[in-house]
Parts: C-alpha cells; structure tokens; sequence
C-alpha cells in the first residue's frame, strides 16, 4: 500500500503556510508506515503524471502567480485534473486554488480569469480599496458526506479551526458548502457558508494551514485516497494527537469560543 | 521657516517632551511613539519641519529584513568620524516612531542640530515617508514576505517604492541590494543615482532554493530566473534566460568585507551599510575597524550573559529570517558550541495575528541537529505542532530531539538556562513582541 500526493505548483502557489498541509500528510503517512511520495505538479509535468496522483493538494497564490498558474493549467492538464476530480479523487484546495477550480476570478485589476468551472461557484474582488478578509476561521463542517464519515474519525463535530485572509469573495451557486462559519467571513462575509465540497475535493479558504490543527479531515483524505485506489475499506491506525489537541482548545478559548472545546480536545 | 511655523513647531515640541517625560517617569515605556503622535496632531507640518533642519541629510533604511542592524552600523560608523546621528535606535518605524526619533533630539523650540539622521522605515510606510521628507539616500535591503496579514504582495510593495522615489529629485542616491530581482528591477528603472551590493562569494551559495521564496520569477517579464546560484532566499546570482535582466554590477566586492555578527543575512547588512557609508566619503580602513567592533542590535543576535550562562538571542519574525537564523544556530550546534533552543511565538499586531508562516520555514533542518527545543509563545502548540511535524518519528523516544512545551515565558527561559551548560549558548529565536518580552525578563526593563 502507497501514496502519492500531487502538489499543484508548489513555487507559486504556496503563499501561507499551505506547504503545511502537505507535511502533515506526507508525516501521518510515515508514521503509520505508508510509503508516500510528493510530486511536485508544475509547469513542467505532463499530463499523464498528473493522472497518476493519489490526492492531490493546491495552496493560495498571489495575483501574479495565480495568473501563471491559470495560464498554465489549460489543455489536456485541465482535462485531466477535472476528470480526476470528478471521478472522486480527494483533494483539499486552499484559498487561490478553489478560484481555480470554479467558473472565473476577478481580480481588484485586470482581467476575469476564467477557471476550470469544476466547482459551480464564482469569486470576485470587490476592488483594490476593500478591505481583506483576514482573521482566524472557525467552522463546521456541514457537506455530506463528509461530516457524517468525519464525525466517525474524530468522534465529535468537526469543527475546522484556521486562518483566512482573502481579498476575493466567492459566491456559490448549486455546489455545497463545505461549512457554515462560526468565527470570521467564510465565503464572502455575507452568507455564512465556508468553502464549498464537490465528490471528495475539499475547497476552503482557510490557511492555518488547515491539517496539521484539524488532523482529522487529513486523516480522511489520506483514508479516502487509499481506499479509492486499493477499492477496500481502509481503516488507518490511530495516531497520538494531542499538541493539536493544544492548539485548538488554545485557539478556541482565546476567540471566547470555550463552549466549542470538544471532549477531544481536552484529552 | 516661519515665525508662525516656529512657534507652533515650539508648541509641538514642548508637548512632545512632557509627554515623553510623563511616560519614562510613570516607566510606561520608553517613549518611542507616543510623543509622535500627539506632536503630530498639534502641528501636521512637524515631521517635514524636523526633516529640514538635518545638516548634512536624511538617510532611510528600508527592507523586510535588516534594517536595525544596518541603521546601527551606519550609525556607528558616522559617529566614529564625529558627526552628531539621529536615529530610531527602538526600532519604531512607523511615522510617530520616526518622528518620535526627530523630537527626541530637538531642544524644546524644536531645533535639531544633527549632521545626520538615520531612520528605518517600515516598507509599507516609505511612499507616506516620502511625502514630508526629500532623504539624501535610500538604502534598499531585501523584499521578503513579511505579515502578510497586514501587508500587500511583495510585487505591489516594489511597485510603490517605485512610484514614491520617482518624485524624488534626480540628486537622490539610492543604494540597492543587487542579488534581490525585485530590487534590482526597481534600481535599474529609477532615473536616480543608483548605486549596488551584493555577494559574488559562489562558496556561500546554498544548495537548494529554500521553500520560502517569493521572486523566483523575472520582475521584468515573468519568465523564471535563471539562478546560478542562492546566498539566502531568493537573494543570488541570476538572470533571466528570456529578456536578459540580470543582476547588476555590484560597487563593492564583497570578499574583501568582513562582516557583524553571524550569518550570511549579516553580511548583507554590513556590505550594505558600508557601501553608504563609502559613497558618504568615509575611508575603507574607518569603517572596516567599526565593523570589527561592532556591538549588537537588541535582539539581533544580540548576546547577554546572564548567571554565567552565555545567551544569544536572534529575532525570528518571517520565514526567511527564521531560516537563516536555523542556519546559523545549526553551524553553532555543530561546532558543539550550542544545544538549547528556546523558540517563542506569538501573535500580536507587530508580529502578524498569522502564523502559518511558521510552515514556510525550514524547522525540520533545526530538527535534524537534535538537542532540546522548548517552546513557549501566545501560540506555544502552535510551534510545538510545527516541530513534531519536522521530524521524521512521531514517538518521542524515537526522536533525535527533546521538546519541551511551556507555555509561561518566564519559565521556558528558567528551563533553557538551566539546561544549558556554561561552554554553551543558549539560542533564543523569538518572533518580535516575544523578543521584547524576552528581553524585559532578561534584563528586567523594558524597552518599548
């Protein structure tokens, strides 16, 4: 049994820590002693790898970047990642990466950027002199499947604890809502959804990054990709949790959120 | 100026100071910003009336990383030959600090009589700065990502720089780090004096481009950059295989310098500052003896010893400037001079509210070295989560390091001290509210 994680653009897009979220897997991997390999999917991979990937992980980008990258993702690169996706691979793409994968991003300046339309939402920026939505982000996870599969790994609701900072907001049309916010702006500070859920890929705006504090939804994605690949049911060795235990009890008390800390959470 | 300009000036000023001495004497602080602040609302001309009476001109320190280490040399390096210096030796780099600075050394009509003043200034206050003040020279350091919660792209903050400086006259020297693309873009389009350094010392290149890297990317056209090779970052020898940007040419050769301090970051600092000081007129040998006698920053590699144990503290505020102080606690580590690292994070506004930017960081080289690592900090788990994730074992007794999580500072820095023995230094790599707390509890003052 192996592993292998596509990086989208590793150079350019991974402004905020997303790196992150590829550590933990690659480490939740190794410790349970799954053999994992990272491949870097950049402007140089063929299609064909791009096929090849297990689990597949894209970070936010800043304006310029993301435009190489969306000049880039086009043709049979495009095809591959959409039928991947919609074919169930598992992914988690973060803030510049969920823009990617719906219909367009406008940008403060320039040009609409027209994205793979995979995720049937849209993203804009209001102008260069609106304000950021920036702060730390805490929601529940409500798509289904995935709160129902994420409440048997942890046990409790899955509450999602990271960082935000975004300029364009996203609205969404028919695709679900990965969450609904409990702390900070979500989509687009309007409507309370967070993010949005689409077969297995989780899209979300929140940086932190997301899995090392919220190892459940990394232990999902890693269970989920083997069990797509291998077509068994996997069940993964627990691992010992409690430094994110820590920071999210930390992190939750010190947003006057105490009412949130989990039975988890205090082990 | 004015009769009218100088009694308000006056007025301003005499505030400015009570204000200061109710502040030291209440030991709210130091007085840094406070007095800039109010002075600045009795009379909104002020800073640009203090900026005029500077005699021989204003020199402004800016960059992402470096700036109080490279304004504190230049400095020294100035009052060495006896000029008087202006200065914001705290640190504060927004406007208030700045002209907090001014007005520490005015006399109570507001009369300056500095040869010089050196201020750093906050990258993203530089164009507001430059409304006020026509600075003599602008001594450019590096562009890293830095808080971007609070800050724009490095792209757009370049663009700003840009756009500010063109309104400066052309007798305006600039001094620019060439090994930076963005900065040697920005340098090579000002219709200003603009003078370069940089390394050319291939033996410091690294072997990989660290993660952490923003401008990759030619600033010209977007092609990727051609590197030769990487001092630090995305600092090197480059050009771009497209359009033909490339570096441009140094004024100094680096291998001739001496450095401050440790770290290839500090050779940049010391070639920076020297190059101005060079261009100022101060002979080579003058400024070669101040680098060798240079004396720390606070919390810039700054060195205390406190009951017998030797401590070195390096601040740590963004990712490449925690990278390179791995880099440098690593070299240390292996000399067998160091075991004991002491890391504190926190989130307050002067150190972003965002902590991601700890993943961007090369903790897993730290990790590798081994010996004990203590965590403490507003965000203490956050930190420890980062080290357990840089190792390769999730069980502590299969882990080449120690990890000690306290989240209490005053005694995560008992812990470190006692568990470091007196042939070592104990590293202390705090982001930049840490370091002042860490400082306060060290030497038992505050300094902001």
């Amino acid at each position: 049994m192996e592993l292998s994680i596509g990086w989208l653009y590793p150079n350019l897009m991974s402004t905020y820590g997303d790196r992150g979220n590829v550590i933990c897997l690659q480490r939740r991997c190794e410790w349970r002693d799954i053999p994992v390999v990272v491949i870097p999917l950049d402007r140089t991979t063929e299609a064909e790898k791009i096929a090849l990937v297990d689990l597949i992980v894209g970070g936010g980008a800043q304006d310029r970047q993301q435009e190489i990258v969306m000049r880039d993702l086009q043709g049979a690169k495009a095809e591959t990642l959409r039928e991947k996706l919609q074919q169930g691979t598992p992914g988690v793409f973060t803030c510049g990466s969920p823009q990617l994968l719906g219909h367009y991003y406008e940008p403060a300046l320039g040009q609409r950027i027209e994205g793979l339309g995979l995720l049937d939402l849209v993203s804009k920026h209001p102008g260069i002199n609106a304000a950021r939505c920036i702060g730390n982000l805490v929601f529940e996870i409500t798509a289904e499947p995935l709160a129902t599969e994420l409440k048997a790994l942890w046990g409790d609701t899955p509450i999602a604890i990271g960082f935000e900072n975004h300029g364009g907001r996203t609205y969404l049309d028919t695709v679900q809502p990965l969450g609904k916010v409990i702390q900070g702006y979500g989509n687009n500070g309007e409507d309370g959804t967070e993010g949005a859920f689409f077969h297995n890929a989780i899209a979300t705006y929140s940086h932190g990054p997301l899995l090392p504090k919220n190892p459940f939804i990394a232990d999902w994605l890693i269970k989920t990709a083997l069990q797509n690949k291998y077509q068994t049911s996997i069940q993964l060795s627990k691992l010992e949790n409690s430094l994110a235990y820590a920071a999210r009890k930390a992190m939750l008390q010190n947003l006057g959120l105490r009412n949130l800390v989990t039975t988890r959470d205090e082990q | 100026m004015k009769i009218s300009d100088r009694v308000r000036l006056s007025i301003a000023v005499g505030i400015a100071k009570i204000v200061t001495n109710i502040v030291r004497s209440l030991k709210l602080g130091a007085a840094s910003v406070l007095p800039g602040s109010i002075s600045r609302r009795l009379h909104p001309r002020l800073l640009s009336l203090l900026f005029e009476q500077i005699k021989q001109g204003v020199i402004l320190v800016v960059g992402t990383n470096g700036k109080t280490t490279t304004s504190l040399l230049l400095k020294t390096i100035l009052e060495n030959q006896g000029y008087k210096v202006t200065h914001n030796a705290s640190g504060a780099n927004l406007i208030n600090g700045l002209t907090a600075a001014l007005l520490a050394d005015a006399d109570i009509t507001g009369k300056l009589d500095s040869d010089y003043a050196i201020l750093e200034v906050d990258e993203n206050v530089l164009p507001l700065v430059l409304k006020d003040c026509q600075p003599k020279y602008i001594l450019g350091l590096n562009l890293f990502r830095d808080q971007l919660d609070r800050y724009g792209e490095v792209d757009t903050i370049a663009q700003r720089w840009g756009n500010a400086i063109a309104t400066l006259p052309e007798s305006t020297t600039i001094v620019l780090n060439a090994d930076d693309p963005t900065l040697a873009y920005l340098g090579q389009n000002l219709k200003q004096r603009v003078i370069f350094f940089g390394l050319n010392e291939p033996e410091l290149y690294l072997e990989a481009i660290p993660h952490a890297v923003d401008s990759i990317y030619c600033p010209s056209c977007g092609h990727l950059l051609d590197y030769q090779g990487v001092y630090l970052s995305h600092l090197g020898d480059y050009k771009c295989p497209s359009c033909g940007f490339a570096k441009s040419e140094t004024a100094i050769n680096s291998q001739e310098w001496s450095q401050i301090l440790i770290g290839v970051y500090n050779k940049y600092n010391t070639i920076a500052a020297g190059l101005l000081a060079l261009e100022i007129g101060i002979e080579k040998e003058l400024i070669f003896d101040a680098i060798k006698n240079f004396k720390a920053a606070f919390g810039r590699a700054e060195e205390l010893t406190i009951d017998n144990k030797h401590i070195r503290i390096l601040l740590s505020k963004n990712p490449v400037g925690m990278n390179e102080t791995i880099r440098a606690v690593k070299d240390i580590q292996q000399q067998g001079k160091a075991s004991v690292t002491l890391l504190v994070l926190n989130d307050r506004i002067p150190d972003g509210t965002d902590v991601s930017w700890i993943w961007d960081t090369d903790t897993e080289q730290l990790v590798q070295q081994g010996g004990t690592l203590i965590v403490s900090g507003d965000r203490t788990y956050d930190m420890a989560l980062r080290l357990q994730y840089s190792g390769e074992e999730l069980e502590e007794s299969a882990r080449p390091f120690q990890l000690i999580i306290e989240e209490d500072l005053s005694s995560a820095i008992n812990k470190a001290l006692s568990l470091t023995s007196v042939e070592e230094t104990l590293h202390i790599l705090p982001t930049y509210s840490a370091m002042l707390e860490v400082r306060e509890i060290l030497v038992g003052r505050k300094i902001l």
